[in-house]
């Protein structure tokens, strides 16, 4: 170690600690898209970030715990088989999730894909090993996992709950059941909300058009899909046009939950609508990424 | 010209029985829509620090766009470590270290979180990304300063942390974007030495882009003049300035004598006021012996007899603006 010249114009020297080159082995892509994953989680939560970056991610978080506390206290508090009637099942649950879920998809997704574009680190990225394949993959993947902090978790939360209040399923085959089915209904929920952000941030470099966006295409299609049924003109499946509600009418099906599915509407056409969204916004995306210039 | 024999240390060339040079582009043409970016893009770039220079739209960045695989050159040949970037994997770039033009960073990023990102994208391991990151940053002389967020530095900085983030993964080449735009004359001469000790000290080859003919000269072991769609003159910047322009010989007396002598030798001059330019364009060496036979012919006093060293600024003018 040795200190160079000083500087001219300041009386500060440079520490000079030199510099190694690398000849090690070096990790392929795969980790390079495990350090985008990263990445991405720790910024959609404003973890090394300043404390106004945390407020939306932690109180998101929080609005999707909350009603799962409420009924786990309903449950300590009232006799089981009260409880059994009052409490939300885990299907409605993903239902109560909405408003945490649009925030979520408002917030937290063009943060994690819009900045990159324009603080230029998408640049830096392609100059790397990465393309743009294992770029969108590794986004998709941190969104994804990030969503199961308002999707799929609370309701394991909350099916942990139940079981310590006994009552959560009765025996092993049917707590296997339960939580995979929460587990898929997780997927649901996060692979749609994941792609439809993805794609509204796609289409703006501007994180609050991509936030308006989102908001107004998630209460704007439930709210046209909603007057539209309530009228009585349009046929049933005009309802799998509330984009915030579909996801949800997917899980009934999965939990059998007839009682919040969309009447006259059959699984397969509610089922098919969620893929169909899903095709939109991925082909939004794969497109909009394509023609994106990296010039500088 | 001149070639390292310095044998290339990594995989992705050893496959290709080392080339001499670290880029080399055979007739590569690019345009964008109807706008013709490079007709004929043909040249070799050695060992060392390799100066790229051209006049703003010239398309430096769409040259090292190009290099980086960003864009494919519509034809010709483009390699770099001696493989096609539009089409080599991913290894390639693991070993390019990249710098861009602008300076947009993640504001709220800490300079050192940033470089550590970039390294391990590369391809370091975790340990190591953080400690070459680091030791990146003190090179750069950003030590004190790595964990404050890039958004709260000076553009001088950016331009350091943008260095640091190029070397840290241990390249074998580093393309450099205007690396001293937007810096003041004690920040320029810094950076160029920094510049000028990765090439030489860590040697890791350089490629610089610049329209600064100055600061090119200053680190540059080679340039590049691209122009017009074509380079315009590539070589060591030793031989692009001696091997034209003449020898100047200065006599305290009897100088149009001497003039006519040497316009009798068959040499072609030039009559400025004291001193006489002679050979305009040959090479100085096989004018000197001409020259000192013409003196002692005439009997002239001879005070001054040295070869012009054109400056790559001239060089510049002439090759960018006989185009």
């Amino acid at each position: 170690m040795t200190a160079s010249t000083p500087h001219p114009s300041s009386d500060a020297e440079i520490f000079d600690r030199g510099y190694r080159s690398y000849d090690g082995p070096r990790n392929g892509v795969g980790t390079g898209m495990f350090s985008v994953f990263v990445a991405s989680v720790q910024r959609a939560l404003g973890l090394r970030r300043k404390f106004r970056f945390k407020i939306v991610p932690v109180a998101t978080i929080f609005i999707a715990y909350v009603p799962a506390l409420v009924f786990m206290g309903l449950a300590v508090l009232l006799p089981a088989e009260i409880a059994d009637e009052l409490v939300a099942d885990y299907a409605s649950y993903f239902g109560l999730l909405s408003i945490a879920v649009i925030l979520f998809t408002a917030f937290v997704v063009p943060e994690v894909l819009s900045t990159d574009r324009t603080s230029g680190l998408f640049g830096m990225y392609m100059a790397s090993p990465l393309n743009r394949g294992h770029y969108l993959v590794a986004k998709f993947g941190s969104l994804v996992s990030l969503m199961f902090l308002v999707t799929l978790f609370p309701v394991l939360f909350l099916l942990v709950g139940y079981m310590v209040n006994d009552i959560g399923p009765d025996g092993l085959i049917d707590t296997i059941e339960v939580v995979g089915k929460i587990m898929l209904s997780g997927l649901i929920m996060s692979v749609f909300f994941a792609l439809l952000g993805m794609a509204a941030s796609t289409l703006t470099t501007r994180k609050g058009f991509a936030s308006a966006g989102i908001v107004m295409l998630l209460i704007g299609s439930g709210v046209m899909s909603g007057v539209l049924v309530e009228s009585g003109d349009a046929p049933a499946w005009v309802a799998l046009f509330n984009l915030g509600g579909l996801p949800f009418d997917v899980i009934t099906r999965v939990f059998d939950a007839s009682i919040d599915q969309i009447e006259g509407v059959g699984t397969f056409a509610s089922v098919g609508a969620w893929a169909g969204v899903c095709a939109v916004c991925v082909a939004i995306v794969v497109f909009g990424y394509r023609r994106l210039e990296v010039t500088k | 010209m001149r070639w390292h024999s310095r044998p290339m240390d990594i995989a992705v060339v050893d496959s290709v029985s080392s080339p001499p040079s670290v880029i080399s582009a055979t007739a590569v043409s690019k345009s964008w829509g109807s706008h013709s970016v490079f007709t004929d893009l043909t040249v070799e770039v050695p060992r060392g620090v390799t100066g790229l220079l051209g006049s703003n739209g010239s398309g430096k960045t769409t040259l090292l766009g190009m290099l980086l695989g960003l864009h494919h050159p519509d034809g010709g040949d483009l390699r770099i470590l001696g493989e096609d970037p539009a089409h080599a994997g991913p290894e390639l770039r693991q070993h390019i270290g990249y710098s861009p033009e602008h300076h947009d960073l993640p504001d709220d990023v800490a300079a050192q979180d940033l470089v550590r990102h970039i390294a391990q994208i590369h391809g370091l391991p975790r340990r190591e990304a953080t400690t070459r990151s680091s030791d990146a940053l003190w090179l750069v002389g950003l030590g004190e300063e790595r964990a404050r967020p890039v958004g709260t530095m000076s553009t001088g900085q950016r331009q350091r942390v943008k260095l640091a983030q190029a070397i840290a993964h241990g390249p074998s080449i580093i393309l450099l974007d205007e690396p001293t735009d937007g810096l003041d004359p004690v920040q320029r001469d810094d950076m160029l030495a920094l510049i000028r000790r990765i090439g030489t000290e860590f040697e890791i080859d350089v490629l610089l882009s610049s329209h600064l003919l100055e600061e090119v000269e200053r680190i540059a072991d080679n340039v590049v003049i691209v122009a017009d769609g074509t380079v315009r003159a590539a070589g060591p910047i030793s031989e692009l300035r001696s091997g034209r322009g003449g020898v100047i010989v200065q006599v305290a007396d009897r100088s149009a004598e001497l003039a006519s002598a040497l316009r009798s030798s068959g040499l072609e001059i030039d009559e400025q006021r004291d001193r006489i330019l002679v050979g305009t364009t040959e090479a100085a060496e096989d004018l000197v012996d001409a020259i000192r036979d013409a003196v002692a012919a005439v009997q002239a006093p001879l005070r001054r007899l040295y070869p012009v060293e054109q400056s790559l600024e001239e060089l510049f003018l002439t090759e960018v603006h006989d185009a």
